[in-house]
Parts: C-alpha cells; structure tokens; sequence
C-alpha cells in the first residue's frame, strides 16, 4: 500500500544509506496484550471505584464516574497509541530535543500551581494534567538520542557519564521540587538501564550503585522520612493509634488484609468489601490489592503473567530494532513499564517500602494512561521497522 | 512479500554487547522480578490469607451489629406469651471523636442530660469511656426509650456529631407477667434466653445478628447502604408455639395459688397439666413464681429479710439464693417420693401381668410382715381395712394390699415396668443406683433416683419392693409420675411430654414441629381400661373414694391421692413435714386432660388434716371445675345431682300463698310466711337468686323483713345442709361452687363472709366444701 511507503530523508551521519522503506505490520502479541491489559484494567477501575466515587462530593456521588472518565482516557490513549505506531523513529528522533525542552517547561510550569496534598504535580487543564509522566518520555528519547550520537565514547567518564548526569539531575532536581519522589525514583532506574545498554563501563555503574547503596542505608537511618517508611516496611501491624506511624501503616496494612482476603479463588470480581473506605487510593496505587481480594491469587498470577509477556514482547521487540536509537528507545519504554508493574506490585505486597507507584493500565490517571498507551505506540512502530525474515 | 527495509531513525544496529546487556536487562525484569513477585503474592494470599482475612472481617464488621428482633412466644391459641419490641442502644465511639475533632467532654454533657436521671447515665463515667480513643463501640446505656432515641439523633444531626451511635436492639416484653413464669422462662442483657422455653430455644428465637460495614474513612457520614449478604444478613428469629393453653395454665395457678394460701404451704407447689394422648403440657406452674418483666424481683418478705442481714457479701448470697429457689421450676427440677399417687403405677403393672384381678380380695390387718423387716410395715389405717375388692383397695388406697401386690409382680418385674415407664434406665451395672429423665424440651430436668438392681432384687429382703409398691423409698419428679400416669390411662402409651408445638419463621411458615411421639406402649388398652375404671371409683365413690374431694359434679373423674413424709425432714429429727399431692384424670372414660397437684409441706397449724385426699384432691377439683368446660367438654348430671345442686330461687311476690308454695315446692324448696295477707308482698331471696337445694324461703304476706343486721357465725365444721338451716333462720342464705355429692357429709371449708361480722338480711353467703368424715382422716 501507498501508505506504508515512505520517502525518508538521510540523516546527516547516514549519507549514503538513502532508501525506501517498506515498513512492516504492528507486532501482533503486543497489541493482544496491551489491549487485554487495558480492557482488565478499566473494568478494575469500575469495581474498585464505584464505592469511594458514590461517597464522594468531587466525584459527583456518582459511581460511575471514575469509570467513565477513564474510559474516555482509554479511547484517547489507544488512538494515540495507533497514531505513534505510524510515525517512524526518525521522525521521532527530529522531536526528541523539542519534546524535552517543552518536558522541562512544564515540570517548571507545574511548579507554580497550588499544592494537592502537598506537592505540585498536576496543571489542571480539563483534566490534572501530570508533566512527570511527559518526563519519563522525554528522557527515554534524549538518552536514546545522546547514546547513539556518543558512540564508543559512552565507555569514557566525560562523554558517557557526565552529560547523562547532567540531563538526569535536571529532571530529577525539577521532580524533587514538586517533590514526586517515586517518579524520581523510576525515571532514575530507567535512566541507569539505558546507560547500563547503551555501553557505559561496568565500573562506573558498580561505582554509582555502591555510592546509591551508601546513600539509601544513610538516609534510611537518618531522613526520619524514609527511616519511618522502613519501619512501616517492617511490622505494618505494629503501630497503634497514637503511634505517629499509625496513619503511614494503615495503608499498608489495609492493603495486606486485601490482597490476603483474596485467597486462593477471591470474592469474585466486583465483591470485594476493602475498597468501601477502607483502603485509601485503592483505584490509583493500590488498585492491584483489589484485584487480588476478588479474583484472587489465580486472578493476580493472571494479570502478572500477561504483564511479563508484554514486558518480554517489549524487550524482544527492542532487541530486534534495525538501529540503534529504536533499540534503546525501546529499551527504556520497556524498562518503564516493567519497573513501574514491578514497584507497584512488590509495594501492594508489601515486599518493598511503600513508595507511591501507579499500574500501568490499570491505575486510574489520564495522563498515565494516554502516556503508557503512546509508548507501546511507539514499541509498535519499532516492531513494524523490523526486517522480516528472508525468503519469507 | 515484499522485502522489508530498516528505516535509518539513527546509528548502526545494535551491537552484541546492546544486545547481550538487553537481554540481561530482560530476563532480570521480565522473568526474575515477576518470579519474586509471584512468591510474594502466594505468601500473602495464600500462605497468611486466614490472617490477614480474619483482620479484615474484623475492621469490616467492626461497628454495626443489628440484634435480630427475637421470635415470639405464643401460647397453643396464639396468645403472646413473650414478645420483642425494638428499643435502642446508645453507643459512644470515642475514636470517631478522635478522628473527627469532636468535643467529648461537649458530647458527655448532652448525654447526660438527655439519658442521666433516668437511665443513670453519669459524667464521670461517660469520661471514662470517652478516654478510650481506639474504641468505636462502648456502650452507654442500652435499650432507651423513643423519646430519648429521638433527642439524641436531633442532637446528631444538629451538631454533625460522629461521636454516638444508636443501634437498634430489642426489648423483651411479657404480657401475663408472672403467668407460666417457669417455662416461658426470660432474657439476660444481651437478649440471651436465661431460663425455661427462652434458653431451651433460644437459637431459634434469637436468629442471626447482622452486621453492616460501616465507613472508617474521615468523612464520618455513617453506614454504608452495603450490606454483605454472605456473612452479615441479620435473621430474624423464629417464633416459638407452646403447647402451653394460658387460660389453662391461668385456672391452675389461680387454684394453686388459694391452695398455698388456704394450707399455708411452706415450701412451694407445682401443679401440671398434660394432654395424656399426645404427652402435650397444656400448662406447668411452680410457686412462688415471678413476673417475668422484672425477673430479678424477690418477694417483698424475702427481700425484707435480706436486708435485715449486716454484711454486703452476705445480701448478695442471700438474694442469688433466694433467686435461685424462685427460678426453680418444682414440676421438673425437684425429686419428691410420690406415696400414693404411684399406686396407679403398680397397679397398672399388675393388671397387665395378671397377677390380680378385678374379682381378687386383699385383706388387711391393719399391718403386714414383710421379708427382710424386723417391725410389721403399717398400713396408714392401723385397725386395717378389712377384706377389700381391689377397686377398694385403690380407693382405701391401702398400703397393705399393695406390699401384697407388689410381691405378685416381683422385684425383676417391677423394675422392668419402672423402666417401661420412663423412671428409671437399667444400665447393666447391677450395684449403681438408677435414674432417668423424660426428655422434655425444657431446661433444668432433674433425674429420678432408685435402687441399684441388687439391692432391689434381694430375695432376702423385700422391704424395698414393698415400699416400693406404694410410692416410697425412690424419688421421681413430678413431671415423670404424669408423664407415667399419662400411659395408664390413654391405652397404655408412655408419650415423650413436650412444650413446644411449632417454631415458625416470621412469614408463618412452620420449620419445625413436634408430632406427639409414643416412647413405647407399656400397658394394653384393656389394662389400661381397668385403671380408668378403678380410678373413677377413687374419686367418684361419695363413701368409700379417698379421692371424693376431687369430684366435680357432671363430669368423670379418675384420680389418686398421695401422701409422703418428708423423709430428710424426718432423719434430722424436726416435725414431720409431708408432700400432698393428687393425681386427676378427666373425663374418666376418654381422659383428654390429667393434672397433677403437689403441695410441699401445708402448715400444721391451719387445722386442715394433712393429706392428699384433703389438699390435693380439692385443689385439682377446683381445677377441673374451671377448665373442663372451658375445654369445651360439656358436663352431664345424673338425678342425684341435679337434686343436690343449688337451685334458682323463683319469683312468687305477687302471687297467693298457696300459688306460691306450690311454685317452692315444685323445685324442692321449703317456704315460711311471716305475716296475714293473702298475697306474698315480697320475699327472701329475692327471684332468681341461686341458693342450695331445700333453702326454705322467707315469704312476706304485708309484712316488713327486719332492718336490724345479724350477726355471722362461724360455720366451719357444719354440714352444708346444717349451715343451710342454721343460715335460713337468720334470714341468710347459702351457696357453693363447690360440687355436692351429699350435703349431709360434705362440710365447710371456707365462708365468703367472715365470722362476727354484720351481715344483712337476705345476704348469700359463698362457702366451699370438703368431704371430711372421719374415715377420711390419713396419710394416704
């Protein structure tokens, strides 16, 4: 067809390789398994937010609300999704230093408006518009970028390590003002996994991740903060009211006593009795917790199962990439879902300190939603660049 | 297909290292991270899932328990016996107040000053509670009325106060008060059943508590419509029918009552009435009993008592005693020998065996040997009765002829029918004594005690047989001695005795209901013919029946008296002390009530003799009197009778003397004319008065009755017909509920006008009556 033929300028370091291209089809697992992911997660947003929406003033009383709202996001994000997948990397490449400026400004943006709960994170525009999660795109791109334009020189200090630093602290400083810890936290691994591929020396890393290590232990007897997050960590039943913990392990222990009540079969899908003010945010961060209380243990294996073989499919589809650039932006998009699915569970379970992680998917949020959707967008179109086997 | 090309978005592909560090990348977050994850999440949900459920159930059902509404109790008419009204519960949440800013000591205030005086709700202790900030539930004062209910949740809303919570309860109301107190039995404070029908059935009357999940979060609006049906249905309990008939149990409790009174009982009565074809309890009393709305309240004398006593702890004891004897239910709790009233036992066992006969004759000395006694056994008539038919025997209720009768049937026989008969359970161990229970659907049922085999059945000492066969040396309850003579006398069938009819779920659908069910039959129809037969004789024979008091005239009544000392009493040297009792079985020929009357320990000093066939027998007389006709069973009067019975005293004012003499004469009264007219100006009685048989009425020919009042005299010890004249002299006159077998034998028990005071002319004196010859008077 007509249209998957397209006229690609050369680029500047790729002179001599003028071509047509003939792009391929979408990868069709990573489509299956976005979907199915998407269609579970909205139904999950229904049964787990009807009972706080028809409480709530802000939702209207109305339960349906989130629900609706997120379908709508759904809608917006799977269009965008198939929009990305038409637009090849090279056209994204061109977009990369635009898109990252116009990250920066709004990460500055956001940090005039009121404060939520304390920190700055949304502009409203219609919806809370969330800048951080335009960040995480941007910096997958600009690593991408800066990686394959720095070549063999990624293995020096000066060129591998120094700029990266420089971008990373950027965002990182700007996120820390906000302050969004956990997105700091995210966009940091995702940041070390692409340096980690894109060739800079192990030394550097272990060296980095001695220095991060020394750094965790520091502020987790020190920052009464963090100190406290471990503590709840620890013995989430211990603190009694009174206790200044209390509130901190309340949700962590209502959290538990959700994904426990699920048993080996759950409550059945809609049945779940924790959602009913109980436990807080339970359509955002902790919306796996109700997934666990009604379908319960085979229900969550589900869901973990299909997020490993879309994570899998994501690497898979990087690794395949003709270049490099499409290979380390996948990469990072792939390193992002999964730290995201894998933070998020492993905080609902407990197994880690609670730090305030989304599911992708599943947790309600536009942006989010419209993001992630944009990314496997993108991993579609890397998946249409690939060559198909010969003599096929 | 056409060959694909690699579009140049940057650089060269990939080279090994990318691609190895990717693929490490890859099975690090793509396989070793979900691995981990999946150990975590089998950890939680299924290795710690009953931990972790049990404390979530236990925050979500936390704060909201609705009491089901307890069934009803009714009577086998549907009268309401015990019923639930819905009150509520005032409760304080002092983590609410904590949570939402609230000001407790604010909120304290108002309760007190809604609930204080009447409820003795205090501030102080109010404080106390609303110290406690990690509760959501202390209770302050349960069960409130409206009123209060409605200014509390004024309050609430108001004030948006979280703070206090009113939970729906119930309380539990009784209609008749005291009426059948014992089985209906009552509710402690958490509406759990304590005693009688309450704690036997009360999973059925208490249903399922429900719980709703109410809110935890911050916004404090309240309870969540959701309610999960899976495990916080409230049910509301099931209704319970008695076989209880009220009126009946009224009538037996009312007699019971002037019994205790007129005997001056020292230590409780119990009286029960079994429907002998199905075993059904038409009613139980048990005295003194208590009312059941406040179930805690001792008499007045008791409580009199108490408090004369110094110490605290020594109030407490006395009054937990004194409540204990009040809650006791004698029908089925106490063991008592029988005496007498077991006769119909041994008899009916004889019969059946053929060891006696109809034609048979049982002479008695006065004493006879036994086997095994060193002193003659003594029957209660020491110059003997003489040679007696067996029906006389029962009726003289002779202790001779039943050491005798009993030695027919034999210690091994005997004991086979005790246990035929629901007394005792033969258990293999020949040296353990033995015991039984009926079974009832009742709490509290005590056990028979008698015998073990092997000294019952020693052949070289029969004195426990003889004793045996008239009712002593073994002690039962007075529910298995009905439960038995109940088998005498419907055919022979030994029936489980039950209270409750039916339970019912709230809508009338009927989930459980007691068929009348036949333990075995013991006896023949034909034996148990007999019975009937000879136990009409005991009562309905005026000259020879030791149960004669029991007659109610127009209908058939069987029945046996029993007399026993009271032998504890007796081993610790004090006077003797006696249980009276009677058994009543009516009508005679198709019995479809039998009632038994225990009086424990009538005073010695009413003047009364102490017997059975003097206490008992009048007491279940009185009874039937009441409650045949109530039951629907029309009495027949034979023409002995229907002379004896008060008549209606005609209208004659008006009439010529002669007219009017005829009109007396007629209906077997005497007249007397005071004064010269030839017409009668007025009369005494008046018309339509009713007055005993052959009054002799007072006829005034222009003549004046005289205004000056009388004297009354004290007619105890006269005949009714003595009394009748004494009175129509005086211008008085007589009558009697009693039944009148012969108004030259029967004399007066009691007079509705007292002794020495003023009485008018033309007055009718009430008496009641008691056939007390002189044959009469002994422990039988």
């Amino acid at each position: 067809m007509d249209s998957n033929i397209i006229q690609i300028k050369p680029h500047l370091k790729d002179r001599n390789s003028v071509r047509v291209l003939q792009r391929g089809a979408p990868d069709f697992p990573l489509l299956a398994l976005t979907l199915m992911l998407l269609a579970f997660g909205v139904v999950m947003v229904l049964s787990a937010s009807f009972p706080s929406a028809y409480y709530d003033e802000t939702s209207n009383y109305d339960p349906t609300f989130y629900f609706k709202r997120q379908m709508i996001f759904a809608v917006v994000g799977v269009a965008a999704m198939f929009f990305m997948s038409r637009i090849s990397l090279g056209t994204v490449r061109r977009f990369t230093l635009p898109i990252f400026i116009a990250a920066i400004l709004l990460l500055i943006a956001v940090l005039a408006t009121p404060p939520v709960n304390g920190a700055r994170r949304w502009i409203s525009i219609g919806f809370n518009f969330q800048p951080s999660e335009i960040a995480k795109l941007a910096l997958i791109l600009m690593y991408a970028g800066m990686i394959t334009n720095t070549g063999k020189r990624m293995e020096s200090f000066r060129y591998g390590i120094v700029p990266f630093a420089l971008v990373l602290m950027l965002i990182v400083g700007l996120l820390v003002l906000e302050p969004h810890i956990s997105c700091s936290i995210i966009i940091f691994a995702v940041a070390i996994v692409l340096l980690y591929v894109g060739g800079v020396r192990m030394r550097y890393l272990i060296g980095g991740g001695a220095i991060a290590t020394i750094g965790i232990v520091i502020a987790a007897h020190t920052m009464s903060y963090v100190k406290n997050r471990v503590d709840v960590w620890r013995d989430p039943f211990g603190p009694q009211i009174g206790d200044p913990l209390y509130d901190a392990a309340y949700q962590i222990k209502q959290s538990l006593w959700a994904v426990g009540s699920g048993g080996f079969t759950g409550l059945g899908l809609g049945q779940g009795r924790q959602k009913y003010l109980y436990l807080p945010e339970e359509h955002n961060d902790y919306i796996f917790a109700i997934v666990c209380e009604e379908l319960g243990f085979v229900g969550a294996m589900a869901v973990l199962i299909l997020f490993a073989l879309l994570i899998i499919r994501a690497f898979t589809i990087s690794m395949r990439a003709p270049d490099r650039y499409s290979s380390l932006v996948g990469v990072g998009i792939s390193t992002l879902l999964a730290v995201q699915v894998i933070l998020n569970v492993a905080v609902v379970t407990n197994f880690i300190p609670c730090t305030g992680i989304s599911l992708p998917f599943f947790s309600y949020g536009g942006t989010a939603l419209m993001m992630q959707l944009a990314e496997m967008g993108i991993l579609l179109s890397i998946s249409r660049s690939i060559p198909a086997r010969r003599g096929t | 297909m056409a060959k694909s090309k690699t579009p140049p978005a940057g650089g060269r592909k990939p080279n090994h290292k990318m691609l190895s560090r990717t693929l490490f990348v890859l099975i690090v977050c793509g396989i070793v991270a979900f691995f981990a994850l999946g150990i975590q999440l089998f950890n939680v949900m299924i290795l710690k899932h009953d931990e972790y459920e049990s404390g979530a159930i236990a925050q979500q059902v936390r704060r909201k328990e609705v009491t089901a509404m307890r069934g009803t109790i009714y009577d086998r008419n549907g009268k309401i016996l015990a019923q639930s009204a819905t009150r509520e519960t005032v409760i304080l949440s002092p983590a609410d107040i904590r949570k939402n800013d609230e000001d407790a000591a604010e909120i304290c205030r108002e309760l007190v000053e809604v609930l204080g005086d009447k409820y003795g709700v205090t501030y102080e202790d109010l404080m106390k509670k609303a110290q406690k900030t990690d509760s959501y539930y202390e209770i302050v004062t349960r069960r409130i009325d409206p009123e209060e209910a409605d200014a509390l949740r004024a309050y609430k809303e108001e004030h948006e106060c979280t703070g206090i919570w009113l939970a729906p309860d119930s309380k539990r109301y009784y209609p008749y008060g005291s009426l059948a107190s014992h089985v209906i039995g009552f509710v402690g404070l958490d509406n759990n059943g304590l005693a009688g029908v309450e704690s036997e059935y009360d999973n059925a009357l208490s249903g399922s508590t429900g719980r709703i999940v109410r809110a935890a979060d911050g916004q404090g609006t309240g309870i969540l419509l959701v309610r999960y049906e899976d495990y916080s249905a409230a049910a509301a309990g099931q209704d319970v029918t008695l076989t209880l008939d009220a009126t009946i149990q009224y009538y037996m409790e009312k007699q019971l009552k002037q019994a205790v009174e007129d005997y001056d009982v020292q230590n409780g009565a119990a009286a029960i009435a079994m429907d002998p074809n199905t075993g059904a309890i038409l009613g139980m009393a048990s005295l003194g009993n208590f009312d059941l709305n406040d179930y805690q309240a001792v008499d007045d004398k008791t409580l009199a008592a108490i408090e004369e006593t110094e110490s605290e702890e020594e109030r407490q004891k006395l009054l937990s005693d004194a409540q204990q004897r009040m809650w006791r239910n004698k029908a089925l709790s106490d063991t008592y020998e029988p005496g007498s009233t077991f006769k119909i036992i041994t008899l009916s066992m004889a019969l059946e065996e053929g060891v006696v006969s109809m034609d048979d004759t049982f002479p008695c000395g006065g004493s006879t040997m036994v086997r095994g006694r060193n002193e003659p056994l003594k029957c209660w008539k020491t110059t003997g009765h003489g040679s007696q038919t067996l029906t006389q025997a029962v009726q003289h209720s002779c202790n001779v002829a039943f050491v005798n009768i009993g030695q027919r049937v034999g210690a091994e026989k005997f004991y086979e029918y005790a246990e035929n008969f629901g007394f005792l359970n033969i258990t293999g161990d020949k040296d353990a004594t033995l015991t039984a229970r009926t079974g009832i659907d009742l709490a509290g049922e005590s056990g028979s005690i008698w015998w073990s085999e092997n000294t019952f059945y020693n052949p070289e000492n029969l004195s426990q047989l003889a004793s045996a066969s008239f009712g002593q040396t073994f002690t039962i309850t007075p529910l298995q001695l009905i439960t038995a003579v109940s088998a005498c006398v419907n055919g022979g069938y030994l029936m489980e005795p039950y209270v409750v009819r039916e339970v019912t779920d709230p809508s009338g659908k009927i989930l459980a209901a007691h068929e009348p069910t036949a333990v075995r039959q013991v006896i023949s129809e034909e034996t148990s013919a007999e019975v009937r037969t000879i136990l009409e004789q005991v009562v309905g024979d005026p000259v020879d029946g030791t149960g004669k008091n029991a007659y109610v005239a127009g209908y058939r009544i069987g029945g046996k008296t029993g007399t026993s000392e009271k032998v504890a009493q007796d081993a610790a040297g004090g006077p003797k002390e006696y249980i009276v009792s009677f058994v009543g079985v009516a009508p005679a020929d198709n019995p479809k009530i039998v009632i038994l009357v225990l009086l424990d320990t009538p005073s010695n000093e009413t003047g009364i003799y102490i017997s059975g066939g003097q206490m008992g027998a009048p007491t279940v007389g009185k009874m039937l009197a009441d409650i045949l006709p109530y039951m629907g069973i029309d009495p027949a009067y034979s023409d002995a009778e229907k002379t004896y019975m008060d008549k209606t005293v005609p209208n004659v004012t008006g009439l010529t003397r002669s007219q009017a003499l005829d009109a007396l004469q007629e209906l077997g009264f005497n007249a007397r004319i005071i004064g010269d007219g030839e017409k009668i100006t007025s009369q005494l009685p008046g018309g339509a008065t009713v007055v005993a048989n052959g009054t002799t009425v007072l006829l005034y020919c222009d003549a004046e009755p005289s205004e000056e009042p009388e004297i009354m005299p004290d007619l105890t010890g006269y005949t009714y017909s003595a009394a009748r004249d004494e009175l129509a002299a005086m211008g008085i006159f007589i009558t009697t509920p009693s039944s009148i077998t012969n108004p030259n034998a029967q004399s007066i028990l009691s007079q509705s006008v007292a002794a020495e005071e003023e009485i008018d002319h033309g007055t009718v004196v009430t008496v009641t009556l008691v056939t007390s010859d002189d044959t009469m008077l002994g422990r039988y």
